[in-house]
Parts: C-alpha cells; sequence; structure tokens
C-alpha cells in the first residue's frame, strides 16, 4: 500500500474515525486529483464523519450545506441583505444621493450574506472543507445547479459579476439514495460506497468511540448488530446508533449483552415500530445467545 | 504480482490494462465513460501499482463503480488485470443482470424510460401556476355524448369510447401527476403569491426606493412522478383496456410514469405504452405478458416490486397507483408488507378497484382488506363518472 494512504489511514483513526483501505484510498484521491467525493451507503454508514474528519487533519474549517427539497439559490450560495439595503436606501435619499451611487453601494459585498456554497468559494484562508450533505434530498433542478458550481468553481452573481474559487475547497457530497442522482453529477466525482462495517471495524470503531466499553461487550453489541442487519428489518441500524446503544450500556455499566437489558434498550438502535415488533423476547434471547456464543468461540479460537 | 513498475507517468502497458478493463466492463454493460478512464488513470501513478488490492480500491473510486455492478468489475478486473499474473480469482460469478419476471434488462430499464417518452410533442403542457387552484374539479356534466359515456361501465366499452372518453382521462391525470414544488418562482404582480423581497427592492431603486408594488413569488406545479401497478389477471381482464387507456394518459401528463402489468409475474411494461394505437399495444402487451389474463398473485408480484424497484422508481415526490380488484390466490400476507413498504417510500399510494362501484362492495377481498391499512384512498374504478369523484380527492 501507498505510503501516504496507510498514512491518512492511521491519522483518520486517531481522530476517531476508523477508515478502511477504500475509505482512506478515495479521501486521499479525492484530494490528489481535485474531484469532489460522492459518498453513497446507508444511514448511519459515516459517511458525514468523513468531511468532519478531513476538514480536521487539513486544519481548515467544516462548511456544511444541508440539502432538503425546496432548497435553492439563495439559501445556498447567497442573499442579499433586504432590511440593511432599505435602511441605505432611505438614508440615501436624505442625502440625495444619485441612483447609480446608491445601487452601487447596496448591491456590494458588504450587503451580501454569504451562503454556505459562496462562503466555500471566498474563504480566504487554504481550501476549506464543503460537505454537500443528502444531496438526493434536494430538487433536480438544484442538482443541476450544483453540477455547475463544482465544475467551475465560480458562481455568477448578477449584480456584482463572477465570483471565482480562491482555493477551490475539498467537496464531499452524500447521498442516501431516497432518488437516483443525476449521471452529470455522478461523473464529476469520484465515488466511494460504504457499506455497513463487519464485526471487527465495528468493534474497532466501538473501541475508539466508547472507551468505556470493553472489549467483551464491544464484540457482543457488534456482533449482535451484525445479527440485526441481516435480519430483513426497514431500517437497519448504522454505525451511529450502535455508538448509542454502547454508550447507553455503559451507562447502565452492562460488561455483557443480557436478553432484559437489551429489550430495554434496544430502542437505541431498532427506530421502526414494524421492526421492533418483529423482534419477540424469544428472538432477542437468541440473538443475544449468538453474539455470546460468537465471543466464546473467538476467545476459545 | 509482475504489474508494470511505480513510474512518474502512466505507461503505455498501464494505459492499454485500463482501456481494456473499461471496455470490459462496457461490454458487461456497466457504464465508463472516458473522462472516467482519465480519473483512473491519473489515480494509477499516485498510488502503490504493486498493492493489486490497492489497485482495485482505486479504480473502484474513480471508474465510480456501484455496489450493483460489484460483481461485474471483479470479473472484468479479474480477466483483464490479474490474467497475466496466473492467479485466477474465485469471485463468485455476478448475479444474472434481470430478474426473473421483468423483461426489460435492468441497465436499460431508466433509459428506455427516458427515451421512450422522449416526444416533445408527449412533454406535459405548461400550465399557469394558478390553473389548478381554480380549475373545477371536474364534477360538472360536459357534453351529452360525454354523459353518455359517463355511466358506461368500462367492460363494455369499446375502443371508440376509450377515444371519447380521452379528454377527461387526461384531466383526472393531470390532477393526478401534478404537484406543488417547494421551490419558489417569480410571477407577474397581478398573480396571487408571496412577496419577493429580492425583486421588489430591485424594482424600488426605479422610484427611488419606494415600494411602489411588490413582485410575487409562488410555488410552482410540477410534474410528479407516478408508478402505476396495473392488474390483468382474469378477474380484470375487461377492465384491462381502460387501464392502458388510463396508462397512456398519465404518461402524457407525467414527468415520469412507470408502468407494470402484473398477474403471476410482475412486467415492466412503461417501453410499451408509446405506441399510439391501442389495439396494437394491448396485442403487444398480450404477447409480452406472460400469461395475460390468467390467476393473480398479487402478493407476490407487489413483493417483486419492492424488492428490484421500489428504491429507484419510488420516492417523496412518487405517486403510486394499483388498479386491481385486490382478489388474490397468494400470500395476503404478503400484500399487506409490501404495501406497507410502498407507502412508507412514496408520496401518496391509491388503489383503484373496479369492484368497489357496487354499493354492497366491502374490501372483504383478503387481499384487499390486507393492503387497506395502508392506502391513502380506496376508490371504485368502475365507470367514468367514479373516475371523475376521485378528482377532489387529488388536491395538490
Amino acid at each position: 500500500m501507498r505510503r501516504e494512504i496507510h498514512e491518512l489511514d492511521g491519522e483518520m483513526a486517531a481522530l476517531g474515525y476508523i477508515a478502511d483501505e477504500s475509505i482512506a484510498t478515495a479521501v486521499f484521491l479525492a484530494r490528489e486529483l481535485g474531484r469532489p467525493l460522492l459518498v453513497e451507503g446507508d444511514a448511519g454508514v459515516g459517511k458525514t464523519e468523513i468531511a468532519r474528519v478531513w476538514s480536521e487533519l487539513a486544519g481548515t474549517e467544516l462548511i456544511r450545506l444541508q440539502c432538503y427539497e425546496g432548497l435553492d439559490v439563495s439559501t445556498a450560495l447567497y442573499e442579499w441583505n433586504y432590511p440593511r439595503q432599505l435602511l441605505r436606501v432611505r438614508m440615501a435619499e436624505a442625502s440625495g444621493q444619485t441612483a447609480e451611487a446608491m445601487e452601487e453601494a447596496i448591491f456590494s459585498r458588504a450587503y451580501l450574506l454569504e451562503r454556505p456554497l459562496l462562503r466555500a468559494l471566498t474563504r480566504v484562508d487554504g481550501p476549506a472543507v464543503l460537505l454537500i450533505d443528502e444531496i438526493d434530498r434536494a430538487d433536480e433542478a438544484f442538482e443541476a445547479f450544483l453540477l455547475e458550481v463544482l465544475s467551475d468553481f465560480q458562481v455568477t452573481i448578477p449584480e456584482l459579476g463572477t465570483i471565482r474559487a480562491i482555493h477551490v475547497p475539498h467537496v464531499v457530497v452524500t447521498s442516501n439514495a431516497t432518488r437516483e442522482i443525476g449521471d452529470a453529477l455522478r461523473r464529476r466525482c469520484l465515488y466511494l460506497y460504504i457499506d455497513h462495517p463487519d464485526v471487527a471495524k465495528e468493534v474497532a470503531i466501538l473501541r475508539s468511540r466508547v472507551p468505556g466499553a470493553s472489549e467483551a461487550l464491544a464484540g457482543e453489541i457488534a456482533r449482535f448488530v451484525g445479527g440485526l442487519r441481516a435480519r430483513d428489518l426497514v431500517r437497519r441500524p448504522g454505525v451511529a446508533e450502535t455508538i448509542d446503544w454502547a454508550r447507553a450500556l455503559c451507562r447502565l455499566h452492562s460488561d455483557h449483552l443480557d436478553p432484559d437489558t437489551v429489550a430495554a434498550t434496544l430502542g437505541c438502535v431498532i427506530k421502526d415500530q414494524h421492526d421492533r415488533r418483529s423482534l419477540p423476547p424469544a428472538e432477542i434471547a437468541g440473538l443475544v445467545a449468538a453474539a455470546r456464543a460468537g465471543a466464546g468461540a473467538g476467545a476459545g479460537g | 504480482m509482475t504489474r508494470p513498475a511505480d513510474s512518474a507517468g502512466p505507461g503505455n502497458d498501464l494505459l492499454v490494462h485500463l482501456a481494456r478493463l473499461a471496455s470490459a466492463l462496457r461490454v458487461a454493460g456497466v457504464r465508463v465513460s472516458l473522462s472516467d478512464e482519465i480519473d483512473a488513470a491519473r489515480a494509477l501513478v499516485r498510488i502503490d501499482l504493486g498493492d493489486v488490492d490497492e489497485v482495485r480500491r482505486a479504480l473502484r473510486c474513480t471508474l465510480r463503480i456501484r455496489p450493483a455492478d460489484a460483481a461485474h468489475f471483479e470479473q472484468a478486473f479479474a480477466r483483464t488485470w490479474l490474467d497475466a499474473d496466473d492467479q485466477p480469482r474465485s469471485d463468485r460469478p455476478p448475479p444474472p443482470r434481470q430478474g426473473p419476471g421483468v423483461k426489460v434488462p435492468a441497465r436499460l430499464a431508466p433509459l428506455a424510460a427516458a427515451t421512450d417518452g422522449g416526444d416533445p410533442r408527449n412533454e406535459p403542457p405548461e400550465e399557469p401556476p394558478e390553473e389548478p387552484d381554480d380549475e373545477p374539479d371536474g364534477d360538472r356534466p360536459g357534453a351529452s355524448a360525454q354523459a353518455l359515456h359517463r355511466r358506461k361501465p368500462f367492460e363494455l366499452c369499446d375502443e371508440r369510447d376509450l377515444a371519447a372518453m380521452e379528454p377527461i382521462l387526461d384531466r383526472l391525470a393531470r390532477r393526478l401527476a401534478t404537484r406543488r414544488t417547494r421551490r419558489w418562482v417569480p410571477v407577474d404582480a397581478r398573480a396571487r403569491g408571496r412577496a419577493d423581497l429580492r425583486r421588489s427592492l430591485r424594482r424600488s431603486l426605479a422610484t427611488g426606493g419606494e415600494l411602489v408594488t411588490l413582485a410575487r413569488r409562488v410555488r410552482p406545479v410540477e410534474a410528479a412522478r407516478l408508478v402505476l401497478l396495473c392488474d390483468t389477471s382474469g378477474s380484470m381482464e375487461a377492465h384491462a383496456r381502460f387501464l392502458l387507456a388510463f396508462a397512456r394518459s398519465l404518461r402524457r401528463v407525467a414527468r415520469r410514469t412507470e408502468v407494470f402489468a402484473f398477474n403471476t409475474e410482475l412486467v415492466r411494461i412503461t417501453a410499451w405504452l408509446g405506441v399510439t394505437r391501442p389495439a396494437v399495444m394491448a396485442a403487444r402487451l398480450r404477447e409480452a405478458v406472460p400469461d395475460w389474463s390468467g390467476g393473480t398473485r398479487i402478493g407476490e408480484c407487489l413483493a417483486a416490486f419492492v424488492a428490484r424497484h421500489l428504491t429507484a422508481l419510488v420516492d417523496s415526490r412518487t405517486v403510486v397507483v394499483v388498479l386491481s380488484d385486490g382478489l388474490d390466490r397468494g400470500d395476503t400476507a404478503l400484500v399487506g408488507e409490501s404495501m406497507r413498504r410502498i407507502r412508507a417510500r412514496a408520496r401518496r399510494v391509491l388503489w383503484l378497484n373496479p369492484l368497489a362501484g357496487d354499493p354492497r362492495f366491502e374490501p372483504t377481498a383478503a387481499g384487499m382488506s390486507a393492503a387497506l391499512p395502508h392506502l391513502d384512498l380506496l376508490a371504485p374504478a368502475h365507470d367514468l363518472a367514479s373516475l371523475e369523484r376521485l378528482l377532489p380527492h387529488l388536491r395538490t
């Protein structure tokens, strides 16, 4: 493995993000090639965390744009500060300024409210990490606009002219695949799919994020959640949920999983009524037994 | 592992390998563009070429290999990249590209859906934004000839009747398939709508900062996406012609309509609805749909839809319409479970049932009662008048 990728992996782990080789490789390549990184995967597998860790690694600012339906340019890019503009117009009236001079004044940078995209482009102290979260929630029209920004890293504001990126930001785009995102945007980005972690990786994550959890408990939790994910659930629990659950169990001073505690705290990982009903006490006991047996087999072998 | 050694630029040998890999992927139906290959080449000079796993990871990242294509990639990678290494990889063969009931290859399907409706004349007409608010709900009687058609049960309709019904079907389709978006667009100042501060202010400069008129903005009406699931089994045969006419109307107005027929199997028929003459279309369908008007297994077919198409085709903007009598010969628990999943994703789920027109109708058919808790609306669909009564329910 290339030294830089290996180092990146280690650096991310030091910041609490247990990456695997494919994540480290993707981040390395996105940084080297200067391309946005499109990250797909189920909710809670750590897509957003990549951007956080990246910004900490680079010692730069994380600028986040949360997408939602109806997101438009005035929320994502810029907006004029209307109250200030109106105030200025009133004041100018009294002083008898010409219309042209006034227009120049109120449509200047001082009256511009920078939204995340513009802020990422105009950041002076080195490139920012721009996280465009859940792009699949935005409208297709916005996706098309975003494509333009990510291609040229410049935007045009009619009143001001074209603003070019001072430093091209590192861009992470995430998607939960609630809808297919357009091919053009997909082509613009490098691609990373994050699957649910295997038991070993999940144990490593738990050990790193929940220091209070013993090796044995972390293993049992990881195997139990792995067993849950193998079932036909409406919402499969992600790593974020596993971490919450491990924290809850630590708070309850559990050293091992037992069916009663699991049943009482399962709301940390199972967040759908239908899924919860599909897990009667007998099923939970079975999963707990399997998780603990796995620990025994691991210790014996 | 005797790959070309790390060097400053990608060697010829490396580029040849890359080109062979890309073409193998294309043959397997994985779309790889030239720009992807260029990215891949740029990536290859930056990684450790001696590490096959790293090469694989870098290629997957730069060639944008999605999980669904992973098996194809592994195969192509093993064949074109590792062949010289004399170490055959025991990767599992890729799953078949298409499920048993689907006639359109999965990879081509989105393309087919995008292009077969590409006739610009089929585009939904640009509607003035305020129209849906002012449009009558369709309860008013039209011409007398139309009135006749209104109460004629669909099973008695011939092709001429269907043609006469087209305007009403179109209107119904438009109501069903449009909705207000959440974006704002500017409109004429006389129109109703929210104040648009940005444009108002801009305009006020002409009058010395005095806001004489307020600019307005509204949320435009957008064509929604539709998924239509038509039961074509024996008990529905009499209605199938009408259903198809309805499906065609929907396709005319909706931005994206996907149509499936089901009886014992689920078949994606979107691509065949472009045919202009209903008779030709019906004949084609009969040929293509296995066991047209045979028995029904609604549960299995809905479950197949959920498994293969739900994520790709249904989102919070999609209206799902099931046209069926709910007379199921299969597992009805599956009907309920599948409908629950569909509802969890869709904007709205409607079930049109031709039997529901009978005043004595109770949704007691096992399949129907299993689906009922997961529907936004169960409505009769035995004649045009019944469909018209649907309109007020479909406000967006």
